[in-house]
């Protein structure tokens, strides 16, 4: 019999790296699940956690995935260890015994799945205590950037304008956004915490052209000058020929070849 | 005799009044103006105009001659394929602003200008788009000011101002050719030499948003940076007004420059 | 393993020349490189059955690796690959006669090779470069301020230049010294000495006279084809 627990908190508090760790250092076969509360907006719900769930793949790559799928019986092996990952900002107690919402327990029920544990951040002293923010009622906005590359400078410059608020106040951003190199760049920004995340994921693509993996961006804030967000992101992304400028010394290295200032 | 340097004032007309002033209360006439008075900023035919007005002796600089004879500044000058844009954007809207007497006015500026042992240029004497950084390479440094033939180079473009000081100089070298089998070596030393940034009174980039500055004192050879405030809200508010990208508001009140300076800092387009 | 590179420039349309040294090669221990540094081109004579011959190697002939040099840049910027610029330099320092003469040196349907070539290779620390970092007509040699030897270094980062351009063989080693460098600025002044690291310029020669680098061992050896070694190559740790 395997163990399923439920962990939730709210956005930001530092679920995925929790379970990312967990399940590193947990010795059998491992599950995911993200569920969101009902009040996410379906759309964005699904940006963020195929960004979630890229990075883990990524850096687990025998992750069992139940998000879309109906057949959840394999938890039921031993040592098999199911996260269920649930952004929620009230508190368990606030909603009563079961300590979720409906929606999301709605979602268990049609899984079959029923969590022996639930931790939630900030009630629960063996999660990190992070400080996190209240964001109900912000404006979010996303991107998908499949087959889109940067030019990483340019990248650099955008990430900096967008998180020190030249766009509006964004109170956290997540993305993942492809390089000229194959590399493809975890980003992760919350207002409450010092600094960016970037975690370049361990799968690169060969450097031959667009990259067919996922790749986006979402973010919440106020104010957000989405407009904006969008055109500077268009002024960032690598055409055809550029890319293949970049990509090309990669393919060929020997010899290095200077060319006349 | 105490004269002023001003460089890189990129349209900037509240922040270049406020350096004027401090010049003025500081008692001093002679002002010598680094290039790059156009760019990115809201005002560029204002920023002119007053140069003119001033009568204040100036080179040109990458700015000023590109706005001329049209986009020449190679793209590698850019660091980043966002800041080429923006760059291609403003340019457009400078070279569209500028009134034909303020081109021609910018066009008739000297790339260099000697007073004795000092001269006085935009980037490096070797180009308008090359940057001296106070961290680049001293021996390559001290190349630039030996070549010029000075004693003192005053430049700009880089926005941070310093004053740098290259002494004690030597290399040692040891020698072998075809006529001669045995080694041969010898040592020269080497003059020294000093480096003088004006900084930017448009566009700063020390880490603070006022302007900058310096006053050289020819007889001592001291050089005093100056920093000013001036009403950043006010050119802001001229750059949303001018229809130009709120983003380059959004750098100029953070202190960033409005687009990222290259990254290596000896590249030089030869164009 | 021995690695050794083959240094030649300035064979100006000789392909007689260039074939004494491909034989020379043949018999020397350990060439794996041929780097022809430009000015395959010149005035002086027809160079096709050079052109042809580099861009078409026989078998068993190592292959050369070509970078243009001053005269193939004259002969691109005339020919209007260099934008609106004619020769100028050239016509205004030798005359219209030699700027004819080259035109007539060679087939135009070699220009598009000619102007496919590089500036320069990066070969492990070493740049390898008609003149300099800083021009293709950088006339580098032995008695050049080595400031400006240490800056056309600097430029490219590199520990060693080769240089074709001033026609001559040398090695010069830059073997010490240092410089003060004070910067004051807003936030106060800072003191910094800057060391002169170990690097060096190599002069390759011109025509007839070439040179072997062995990379191992860092040392020069200075040709002349058809003729003796014009150095023992030694004492270059």
């Amino acid at each position: 019999m395997g163990s399923t627990w439920l962990i939730s908190g709210s956005p930001g508090c530092g679920k995925t790296t929790w379970i990312l760790n967990t399940i590193k250092n947990h010795q059998g076969a491992c599950g995911y699940l993200r569920l969101a509360e009902q009040a996410e907006s379906d759309h964005e719900q699904l940006a963020v956690s195929q960004i979630d769930y890229t990075f883990l793949k990524d850096q687990i790559p025998h992750l069992e995935d139940f998000s879309d799928c109906r057949e959840t019986s394999i938890s039921q092996h031993k040592d098999f260890l199911t996260l269920i990952e649930l952004s929620q900002s009230q508190s368990p107690e606030s909603l009563g015994t079961i300590g979720i919402d409906s929606y999301a327990k709605n979602r268990l029920e049609s899984l079959k799945l029923q969590p022996d544990r639930h931790l939630h951040f900030g009630r629960d002293s063996e999660l990190p205590n992070n400080d996190t923010l209240v964001f109900n009622k912000l404006e979010s906005w996303r991107l998908n950037l499949a087959s889109s590359v940067w030019d990483p400078q340019s990248l650099n410059t955008f990430w900096f304008e967008l998180v020190n608020g030249a766009y509006g106040d964004v109170y956290r951003a997540k993305a993942l956004m492809n390089l000229p190199d194959g590399q493809s760049i975890f980003f992760n920004w919350i207002v409450s915490q010092k600094g960016s995340q970037f975690l370049p994921l361990k799968t690169v693509s060969p450097p031959n052209g667009r990259p067919e993996r996922p790749s986006g961006i979402v973010i919440q804030g106020k104010g957000l000058d989405c407009i904006t967000i969008q055109s500077t992101i268009n002024l960032c992304l690598l055409n055809d020929a550029l890319l293949e400028m970049h990509q090309m010394p990669l393919r060929d290295r020997q010899p290095e070849v200077l060319h006349a200032s | 005799m105490k004269h002023a340097v001003i460089s890189c004032l990129h349209a900037n007309l509240a922040a270049l009044k406020a350096v004027l002033n401090d010049i003025d209360q500081n008692g001093i006439s002679d002002i010598t103006c680094l290039g790059d008075l156009v760019g990115y900023g809201p005002q560029p035919n204002e920023v002119v105009d007053l140069v003119r007005e001033r009568a204040i002796t100036s080179c040109q600089g990458c700015w000023d001659e590109d706005i001329i004879e049209g986009l020449n500044a190679c793209e590698c000058s850019y660091p980043s394929q966002l800041a080429e844009k923006r760059g291609h954007l403003a340019h457009e809207w400078t070279a569209e602003q500028l009134t034909d007497i303020n081109k021609d006015f910018l066009a008739s500026l000297p790339t260099s200008i000697r007073r004795d042992r000092i001269l006085f240029v935009h980037g490096s004497p070797n180009s308008q788009h090359e940057y001296l950084l106070p961290d680049m390479n001293a021996f390559a440094a001290l190349e630039r000011v030996e070549k010029a033939g000075a004693d003192t180079l005053f430049c700009g473009h880089t926005h941070q101002p310093y004053v740098r000081e290259l002494k004690n100089g030597s290399i040692r070298v040891r020698l072998q050719n075809t006529s001669n089998h045995n080694a041969e070596d010898k040592e020269i030393n080497l003059p020294m030499r000093k480096i003088v940034n004006a900084g930017s009174v448009g566009e700063p980039r020390h880490g603070s948003t006022n302007a900058t500055y310096v006053i050289h004192d020819d007889v001592t050879g001291e050089v005093e940076i100056k920093e000013v405030a001036y009403d950043i809200g006010l050119t802001c508010q001229a750059i949303i007004d001018a229809g130009l990208p709120r983003i380059f508001a959004w750098r100029l009140s953070h202190g960033f420059e409005f687009a990222e300076q290259a990254e290596d800092a000896s590249h030089v387009c030869e164009r | 393993m021995i690695e050794r590179w083959a240094l030649v420039s300035g064979l100006k349309g000789d392909l007689e020349t260039y074939e004494l040294i491909q034989s020379e090669l043949k018999k020397a221990r350990g060439v794996t490189a041929l780097f022809v540094l430009g000015d395959m081109i010149g005035p002086e004579r027809n160079c096709d059955a050079l052109l042809n011959r580099l861009q078409n190697p026989r078998r068993k002939e190592l292959e050369p690796q070509c970078i243009y040099g001053w005269w193939e840049e004259q002969l691109l910027t005339e020919q209007g690959f260099r934008g609106e610029q004619k020769a100028d330099t050239l016509r205004l320092n030798q005359g219209e006669e030699v700027v004819s003469a080259l035109l007539n040196a060679v087939d135009p349907s070699h220009l598009k090779w000619l102007a496919s070539l590089q500036f320069g290779f990066i070969e492990l620390d070493c740049g390898l470069i008609h003149g300099s970092s800083a021009d293709v007509g950088d006339n580098l040699t032995s008695e050049t301020s080595p400031l400006i030897l240490l800056d056309r270094l600097t430029r490219l980062a590199i520990n060693r230049l080769f240089t074709a351009h001033s026609t001559k063989q040398f090695h010069l080693e830059l073997t010490g010294g240092g410089i003060d460098s004070q910067v004051k600025d807003l936030n106060g002044q800072h003191q910094h000495q800057q060391k002169v690291s170990k690097q060096s310029i190599i002069g390759i020669g011109a025509g007839a006279s070439y040179t072997i680098y062995d990379v191992g061992s860092d040392k020069t050896h200075f040709l002349t084809a058809g003729g003796q070694s014009n150095s023992k190559g030694k004492g270059f740790a």
